[in-house]
């Protein structure tokens, strides 16, 4: 399995009161596949994608990925987990306010070892003709595919996406997700998705139900349905 | 409500100490040398008028051949106060002269600053840096020209308010040379003293240089040759003090002004942010019927307790150092202190315009935010600041990644921008300030390569013939422009074939003696160039006289024209093989009746010595002053920088940046700037320094050159790179505690 996360805990104490977060998680994911987590606000849902993505540590329990025990990983290892294997998509965007689209990729890519080249990452969110703008000159939908693009210019292995459509309107939202099943058609890309919204678990190929720090429920989907058939 | 409001001040200052403490320092800084300077020209200016009025300073004095007969009708003619003196060289040791004058009662009244005044045969008042050099203490005995006297007092002499040994120095050693007051009567029995008349015009309305004039024709007239006829405008052991109060006077605008500035740019920077961080807390403080102004007191509050506290504390260190600071400058100048002013005014000035310059800025920059309406600011910060002209106009694209993003990181706050490039300059500008004045100064003493000579003997009558071995013969006469009676210079008639007065050009080249040469101090001072003909005055005839500039010599110390001796005779129609004058290599037998003066070369140095030894610190001084005001800016706009780059340091972490290569590219994106900011200091530096060596020039006969050598722009440079060094170090640990939480939840709150 390409990820592999077995009775992952982790507690938050703040004085007196413990708050268990991760009771106990065991999840896999296969190469290449996509992979949805739903669930209410509060249920661990983003405490769980960061364990994995190598930018939090869970208290006890195993985090696999691609072979490699990441949750064994001290902090300069995470770090260069992080750079060599994972793309983050946030909620937000998180583009740099003062670096123009194409520089916000470079960011990126100015670090990671055999990265894919930006015009044509840029072609493929279709952003190629608005390179050199700034981030406040795009719409919301366009600064996501920034970040979409930003995320997959150094050919991640594992693409991390915490509710890339959570900002967006359904239009936009389908674009995005249809982007986002292109990128893992295209390069292989295994992707792990969190999202609100049941309706987006259709195209996912493994769906993991989570509330309250347990998964209550996971399932396959044999056969996934394209973006652009998604309706809510 | 609000104390509530009043508490979030507290909390506001709390979460940036070294901000706010650093500005103060800025703050503190400016106020101090304001009070100072100005407390110490004022004052240094309040006690030598008051000491050249009351103790009737001469306005001029000269040497007869024969004595003037009637003085008093002499002074009625000329509406004048004219006194006679005596003056008499005595050796105490090889290298210590003591020069012995007589008490005058009418001009140049002596001040007794210590003891008592002479009553008795046998008793003179000492000069007290002389005294204190040398180990004399009142009630000690002198042995002086065959006589004990005992020193009965310390005297100021309106005319010896900076002792120099001859008039045309620049300095004096009390280990060297020291006047002390004696009896009339004691001169009785010292053959050779010099008589000399001092002169002050009664009437203050006409021009004294008129009055002066006439007084000289007048004497001409009446056949007396007239000798060593000085204006004290041109009497540097008079002048040189006003060199100090003036520079004093100057530096104490500049400085402040600087430090405030910066201070109230940083503020205008901060305050914008705060301002904007919590435009929404304000919309909805309004929204509760909240008035305009009481936010703006909110606000301002901050800005005004700094600058006031800073204005305080200042002048709370510079009052009390201020006495010291005018007794130091006392201990180099002779004046009487009968008490020093700390002037009220100077500390309103002190406390006010910080109060001013931070007031202003930060109400600019807050009204500018509170004009909106509560709604536009209840949305907060969604409505993202433009991008500035700056951001756009440079196209990056060639240029490495991590280049493109330090200087978006720089053109993205013009504000910031200005005040890191201003701050950078301005530090830099004090920094190579100081190491210049040194490094002028040294140039300036470094004379031993122009004149290979030992002594100099000047005869009181023209001598005929050649010189004696390892001598040389010289001519000379003082000279003024035809439109300018103020400028006074020596033309001296040298061998045509010296060895003795090597002159070089710029290039280092020697410049033969054969023709007419200037020296560059002069050349600057008369706006004289090579290949001009020019045409100066006589002082003691009054007839003109053209030359033809060769050549102009890179010699600072010393305003001369050089000729060869026999065109000079020539010209001034003097004998042909006569001199005035001996440059020598070793000391010559010559009765002491026969000179009118002797000065030996290695008498310098050590007056060099000291004079270089307050330099040094001084300019360490400087130098740590602006290290401390560069490390200040530095740390502050890089602390700044990090906190607008929160969020970006965040993700960076998250996309797997290692902590060197963000540390790199936050850090050091003020390098460039920090480095222009240098080198825009550089050219400043020199102009600045031009016009204050210009001034001084006019003031004391002094033409400094502005040399910024390579090694001090070097010493400076790494200076400035060390605080810079430092300030990143200083900062390297809070990119270190952003955590990557703040990029995952960003958008969130
Ligand atoms: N740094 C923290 N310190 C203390 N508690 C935390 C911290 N981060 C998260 N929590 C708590 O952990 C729980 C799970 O948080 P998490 O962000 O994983 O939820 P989520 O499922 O992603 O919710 P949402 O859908 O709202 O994003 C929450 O109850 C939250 O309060
Ligand atoms: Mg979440």
């Amino acid at each position: 399995m390409f990820i592999d996360v077995s009775d992952l805990r982790k507690t938050y104490t703040s004085g007196m009161i413990k708050n268990e977060v991760l009771k106990g998680i065991a999840m896999k994911l296969g190469k290449g596949e996509i992979g949805v987590i739903l669930g209410p606000s509060g249920s661990g849902k983003s405490t769980l994608m960061n364990i994995i993505g190598g930018v939090d540590r869970g208290d006890s329990g195993k985090v696999i990925v691609d072979g490699i025990e990441v949750s064994k990983l001290n902090d300069d290892q995470l770090t260069e987990y992080r750079r060599e294997a994972v793309g983050f998509v946030f909620q937000f965007y998180n583009l740099v306010p003062n670096l123009t689209v194409r520089e916000n990729i470079e960011v990126v890519s100015n670090i990671s070892k055999s990265p894919l080249n930006i015009d044509e990452v840029l072609a493929e969110v279709q952003m190629l003709d608005k390179k050199h703008r700034f981030p406040r000159e795009l719409s919301g939908g366009e600064q996501q595919r920034v970040s979409i693009a930003r995320a997959i210019v150094k050919n991640p292995k594992l693409l991390l996406c915490d509710e890339p459509t959570g900002a967006l309107d359904f239009q936009t939202s389908r674009s995005i997700l249809k982007l986002l099943q292109q990128v893992n058609r295209n390069f292989g890309t295994t992707i792990l998705m969190i999202t609100h919204n049941t309706a987006i678990s259709a195209m996912a190929n493994r769906v993991f139900k989570l509330r309250s720090g347990e998964i209550v429920d996971e399932w396959v989907n044999q056969a996934p349905i394209p973006a652009e058939g998604i309706e809510w | 409500m609000v104390m509530v409001l009043n508490k979030r001040l507290m909390r506001i200052l709390k979460e940036n100490k070294l901000r706010y403490l650093g500005i103060l320092v800025l703050i503190i800084l400016g106020s101090y040398t304001f009070i100072v300077a100005a407390g110490l020209s004022q004052n240094l200016a309040v006690l030598v008028t008051t000491f050249t009025e009351d103790h009737v300073q001469e306005d001029l004095s000269f040497s007869t051949d024969r004595p003037i007969s009637d003085v008093a009708e002499l002074e009625n003619k000329f509406d004048a106060l004219i006194e006679e003196y005596m003056s008499f060289d005595a050796k105490l040791s090889d290298t210590l002269t003591l020069r012995l004058l007589s008490e005058t009662k009418k001009v140049n009244i002596p001040a007794i600053i210590e003891g008592r005044t002479l009553s008795r045969p046998g008793e003179i008042l000492l000069d007290p840096a002389f005294a204190e050099a040398n180990g004399y203490s009142i009630g000690s005995q002198i042995k002086a020209q065959d006589k004990t006297f005992t020193v009965v007092g310390f005297v100021s002499l309106p005319h010896y308010i900076y002792p120099l040994k001859n008039v045309n120095d620049i300095l004096y050693s009390p280990k060297e040379f020291g006047v002390g007051v004696i009896n009339r009567e004691e001169f009785s029995d010292i053959d050779n003293a010099a008589s000399i008349y001092s002169v002050k015009f009664n009437d203050r309305t006409r021009s004294l240089n008129m009055q002066a004039v006439e007084l000289r024709k007048y004497l001409q007239v009446k056949g007396f040759t007239v000798s060593n006829w000085i204006d004290i405008m041109n009497n540097k052991r008079a002048r040189i003090v006003w060199a100090s109060i003036t520079g004093m006077k100057t530096m104490s605008v500049p400085v402040p002004a600087a430090m405030f500035l910066l201070s109230s740019l940083i503020i205008g920077i901060m305050f914008w942010r705060i301002i904007r961080r919590e435009s929404v807390i304000i919309g909805t403080l309004y929204a509760q019927g909240y008035r305009r102004r009481e936010l703006m007191r909110h606000y301002m509050a901050i800005p005004l307790v700094l600058a006031f506290a800073g204005g305080m504390i200042g002048s709370l260190f510079a009052l009390p150092s201020i006495e010291p600071m005018v007794m130091a400058m006392i201990s180099y100048y002779n004046v009487p202190v009968p008490g020093i002013e700390l002037s009220f005014l100077n500390v309103m000035i002190g406390i006010l315009t910080p109060m001013i310059f931070l007031g202003l800025s930060s109400y600019m920059v807050i009204r500018s935010e509170l004009k909106k309406s509560p709604a536009e600011l209840m949305k907060g910060d969604k409505q993202k600041a433009k991008v500035n002209a700056l951001e756009r106009a440079f196209k990056l694209e060639r240029f490495k990644f991590s280049t493109k993003f330090r200087l978006r990181e720089q053109f993205r706050s013009i504000s910031r921008l200005v005040f890191l490039l201003l701050g950078v300059t301005s530090a830099s500008v004090l920094m190579l300030f100081g190491f210049t004045v040194l490094n002028s100064m040294n140039h300036v003493f470094k004379t031993s390569d122009v004149y290979l000579f030992e002594y100099e003997y000047t005869f009181r009558d023209l001598q005929y013939g050649e010189a004696p071995d390892g001598a040389e013969t010289f001519n000379a006469g003082k000279f003024y422009p035809e439109n300018n009676e103020e400028i006074e210079f020596y033309i001296t008639g040298i061998e045509p074939d010296s060895t003795l007065v090597i002159l070089k050009d710029n290039k280092g080249n020697v410049i033969p003696n054969n023709q007419t040469n200037i020296t560059k101090s002069l050349a600057n001072r008369l706006g004289i160039k090579a290949g001009d003909t020019v045409t100066f005055i006589n002082k003691e005839d009054g007839k003109p006289h053209t030359f033809h500039i060769d050549a102009v010599a890179e010699s600072y110390i010393e305003q001369f024209i050089y000729v060869p001796i026999d065109e000079f005779n020539k010209k001034m129609e003097l004998p042909e093989d006569s001199y005035i004058g001996l440059f020598s290599t070793k000391e010559l037998d010559i009765p002491d009746e026969k000179l009118s003066g002797t000065k030996s070369m290695s008498q310098l140095p050590e007056a060099m010595d000291e004079f270089m030894g307050q330099m040094i610190s001084m300019v360490a001084l400087m130098t740590i002053v602006s290290s401390v005001v560069a490390l200040i800016i530095l740390y502050l706009v890089t602390s700044l920088a990090i906190e607008e780059n929160r969020n970006t340091i965040s993700l960076f972490k998250v996309f797997g940046y290692r902590r060197g290569e963000i540390r790199s590219l936050i850090l050091n994106s003020s390098t460039f700037v920090v480095v222009t900011g240098f080198l825009i200091g550089i050219p400043v530096a020199v102009a600045s320094m031009g016009s204050l060596y210009g001034y001084l020039g006019n003031l004391i006969n002094l033409v400094l050159p502005p040399i910024v050598s390579p090694i001090y722009v070097i010493i400076s440079f790494a200076a400035i790179m060390l605080t810079y060094q430092l300030s990143k170090c200083m900062c390297a640990k809070n990119i270190d505690t952003v955590s990557m939480s703040e990029a995952l939840k960003a958008g969130t709150e």
